[in-house]
């Protein structure tokens, strides 16, 4: 255990000297960040200037959903997709052998293998979405609340990074995986909306298979102090299934990998 | 002229392969196919929204149609050049393609198109379901229309195309031109009606969006579509989605030669 | 230290015939084929010898070494490296080995060296004072000097190869496993990696196992010869005996005073060139002793060699026959039947 930790050491210092490599890009992601953070507010302003109210949500409590989206985005952007494309990397360029060929866990190595810190705006832009929500709705949130979005902050991070192994793992199956994370992008944008707007069958999916309410609905209803402390037990419940289930997927295309020939 | 009839010989070729390609990569079309549910996703949350009254004209059942509708034009326009020009630079085998005697243009074309047959195998059922829901009230009677929506259609497939393939090229300048495909998408998302109708937009913002192409990739056909426009509006829309159209050629042809040029002088 | 008995790797690989049609139909059903990438390969190998994999392009050899390095999973057969099971892939044995491929690359492409002798340090667990003094080692024997510390991506092919051979050593493996290391790299600078790993053979007594087709690099490096051709064994043993055994001729080559034309060199064996001043015969065995006081006799010799034929038209020659042999199998196999019935 204390040697996986000082190999992620190891590793995040090796991930940062090589974004010092590239210092031009820091500036041009930092800002292309902002820009998508602000476009991806249209939609919001455009539902809520046709109705007060959608689901049972306000304006300024659909912007928790949308604040807490962005904050686990720049987790997903920051630390868990850099490593993703890297899997990807070696799969293509036949490197991934170098990887298993390390007495090291490969899903540690591929998953601490990238970091990209200037999506640390995301955490800003979520600031400013919190304040400003917070201000619209006139009051703070409680500190009971605080605790539980922040308990629900880990679990949503362990589940985003199963899923994320889920999809990789897929990598070993599918040719052409530059798409891959575009899926991945694209179903995990859902999760800016807050969970009761969807129903029947779309609401079981979010809620079951990709766990997006859990993700960011719940941690702004935590703030809202409309969630039960009990709920953080079922989620880190299902955050535990989440990792367990992927650590076996991963195990078992890795497994295919190796008796498939690479 | 001989050159030009050889190419167009080899064209019904490029698209039987091109077909091959998509059947035998079907977990990857799958993926692409996937990704393309954001309007289903809206469709959930629009009819939220209109739950207890309609948002402008539009009642539960006018934003389901609109969306399904954007769904279908979405699988048979979208273009995924750009990701795939950036992989080949990437990849070192763009060089290949530049040493046939096709076009790599029109190369890159048949294979956008050549995968619509599959995308159709989604977006069929999809309307099917569409269809049955709706009624058939809101699609258009006229046949004139439809020929419309026909026009439309190509010409928002070109946009799609032109404007992918032309950030494609950007990766010759730029080593990586994803990025700049990501914007692209980011101004897509918000301004073609993609997410919502464009009716929805204040008017200010409605009239910046008519004078971009976005708009024309995904809000013409389906206005058509779900008979939103009248036949004589419609017409000047399209001539405009044409213009776009040509512009975006232009533009696309400039970049491709540019890039080449760049391309060998420094050496893929 | 390495047993491998019976080893089989057979792959699944899809068919795709061309035509529409046939596109459509594979949606649905797919057709497969079994390619046979190892088909029951069995050798043994002791502690501390170079050994050398021959063969030609999809003979198998690199599949071999995959499946020894434990990147492969076999699908029959027994292997096991210095008492290990390689597809279980413990962290005890993965210390003890190392692969290096001349066509890939484990140095992180950015950052220099360096870095990644420090990483694999921080991954391998090696002690602070082991590490530097491997490294120094390795900078001797490799003249590594500067190189370490520029961007990898700014070294060129050759002295990448060095680095990255030093990396994969700065664990100290027992067993190199090396996949056509020198593929690709000038003259000079393949004779100095050669150099390197008999020395690093010889100084630390590691088990090497090297793949190539160049027949300079198995002809430099080792004394022993496992030839591997359509995924079976054609031959284990030592390289000077292979090369006897194919062509028991040696290859004579004459350096003249005056002209000589081909009819005077007739008797004396087969002329496999001739020139006005040169000439090289391919002469039996046997027979060489004579040939030779013949020749200085009654020839104007002014400069003699004596050599075994060159490797590569052995090679050549070995694989030709084993590809003949198969052929035969495979008709006797079709034949027999019907000439039974």
């Amino acid at each position: 255990m204390l040697r996986y930790a000082r190999l992620l050491g190891v590793q995040i210092r090796t991930s940062a000297l090589t974004l010092l490599q590239y210092r031009l890009d820091f500036l041009t992601e930092g800002l292309l960040e902002v820009l998508w953070s602000a476009t991806a507010l249209v939609p919001l302003f455009v539902v809520f200037r046709a109705r007060p109210e959608v689901a049972g949500w306000t304006f300024p409590e659909a912007l928790l959903v949308v604040a807490w989206f962005t904050l686990l985005q720049g987790i997903l952007e920051g630390a868990i997709n850099p490593s993703l494309t890297s899997v990807v990397d070696h799969i293509r360029k036949g490197t991934l052998d170098f990887v298993l060929l390390k007495p090291a866990d490969a899903q540690f190595l591929v998953s601490t293998a990238r970091f990209q810190p200037w999506r640390a705006t995301n955490v800003l832009t979520a600031g400013a979405l919190f304040a400003y929500a917070f201000h619209r709705l006139g009051a703070p949130p409680r500190l009971g609340g605080i605790a539980l979005a922040a308990g629900l902050l880990v679990v949503s991070t362990v589940l985003l990074y199963s899923m994320w192994i889920l999809t990789v793992s897929a990598a070993f199956f599918v040719v052409r995986v530059d798409n891959l994370t575009f899926l991945f992008g694209s179903v995990f944008d859902a999760a800016r909306w807050p969970s009761s707007v969807f129903r029947g069958i779309v609401a079981f999916v979010f809620t079951f298979v990709v766990p997006l309410s859990l993700m960011t609905t719940y941690p702004a209803l935590a703030l809202l102090g409309r969630l039960r402390p009990s709920t953080l037990v079922v989620a880190l419940a299902v955050g535990a299934a989440f990792a367990a289930l992927s650590r076996a997927v991963w195990v078992r295309a890795l497994g295919r990998y190796t008796s498939a020939g690479g | 002229m001989n050159a030009v009839a050889a190419r167009v010989r080899a064209v019904p070729t490029l698209l039987r392969i091109g077909f091959s390609e998509a059947v035998a990569y079907r977990a990857e079309l799958l993926v692409w196919i996937l990704s393309s549910t954001m309007p289903l996703i809206m469709l959930a949350l629009w009819t939220a929204v209109a739950r207890d009254a309609p948002v402008g004209r539009f009642g539960q059942r006018d934003f389901t149609a609109y969306f399904l509708a954007t769904f279908i034009v979405r699988q048979v326009t979208g273009a995924w050049v750009s990701w795939e020009m950036n992989w080949e630079v990437r990849q070192g085998t763009i060089a290949a393609r530049l040493l046939r005697p096709m076009p790599p243009m029109v190369a890159y074309a048949a294979e956008t198109l050549a995968a619509i047959p599959m995308r159709l195998v989604i977006a069929l059922p999809v309307a099917g379901i569409a269809l049955a829901i709706t009624g058939g009230r809101v699609l258009p009677h006229d046949p004139r229309m439809w020929a419309s929506f026909a026009v439309s259609l190509a010409g928002a497939w070109g946009i799609a195309f032109l404007a992918s393939f032309g950030v494609g090229c950007l990766a010759f300048y730029f080593e990586s031109s994803i990025k700049v495909m990501d914007l692209y998408l980011v101004l897509f998302f918000v301004l073609s009606g993609y997410l919502f109708p464009m009716e929805l937009l204040p008017a200010t913002f409605r009239e910046i969006a008519d004078w971009l192409p976005f708009r024309y990739q995904i809000g013409l056909p389906v206005e058509i579509l779900t008979s939103a426009v009248a036949p004589r509006e419609a017409a000047v829309l399209i001539a405009r989605q044409w213009g776009f159209v040509a512009v975006l050629f232009g533009i696309a042809v400039g970049l491709w030669r540019g890039g080449l040029r760049r391309f060998a002088a420094y050496g893929g | 230290m390495i047993a491998v008995r019976d080893l089989r790797k057979h792959y699944r690989v899809h068919k795709r015939p061309p035509g529409l049609l046939a596109a459509a139909k594979s949606v649905l059903r797919r057709r497969y084929d079994t390619v046979r990438a190892v088909d029951g390969v069995s050798f043994e190998i002791r502690a501390g010898e170079r050994v050398g994999f021959l063969g030609p392009n999809g003979a198998g050899k690199t599949t071999t070494l995959k499946v020894l390095a434990g990147l492969l999973h076999p699908t029959a057969g027994e292997v096991r490296v210095d008492g290990h099971e390689p597809r279980r892939r413990e962290a005890s044995y993965l210390r003890k080995i190392m692969l290096v491929t001349g066509q890939k690359q484990q140095l992180l492409w950015d950052l220099p060296p360096a870095e990644t002798f420090e990483l694999n340090r921080a991954i391998y667990d090696v002690p602070r004072d082991g590490f530097d003094a491997t490294i120094r080692e390795l900078d001797a024997l490799l003249d590594l000097g500067d190189l370490v510390h520029r961007p990898t991506r700014q070294l060129s092919l050759g002295e990448r190869m060095k680095c990255e051979l030093a990396a994969a050593l700065v664990h100290r493996p027992r067993v190199l496993f090396l996949d056509e290391p020198t593929i690709g790299l000038d003259v000079t600078m393949q004779a100095a990696i050669r150099d390197f790993i008999r020395r690093y053979n010889e100084r630390t007594g590691a088990t090497v196992l090297l793949t190539s087709h160049d027949m300079d690099d198995v002809a430099a490096l080792c004394p022993r010869v496992v030839v591997i051709d359509v995924g079976r064994l054609s031959y284990d043993g030592p390289l000077d005996e292979l090369v006897v055994r194919l062509r028991p001729e040696k290859r004579v080559t004459l350096h003249f005073d005056r002209d000589v034309s081909p009819s005077e060199l007739e008797p004396f064996g087969t002329v496999v060139s001739s020139e006005p001043l040169a000439a090289v015969l391919q002469v039996p065995l046997a027979s060489l002793n004579p040939v030779v006081a013949g020749a200085l006799a009654r020839l104007p010799v002014r400069d003699l060699t004596v050599e075994n034929a060159p490797l590569e038209e052995v090679m050549s020659e070995l694989f030709a026959r084993s590809r003949a042999a198969r052929a035969a199998e495979g008709e006797a196999a079709a034949t027999g039947p019907e000439a039974g019935s």
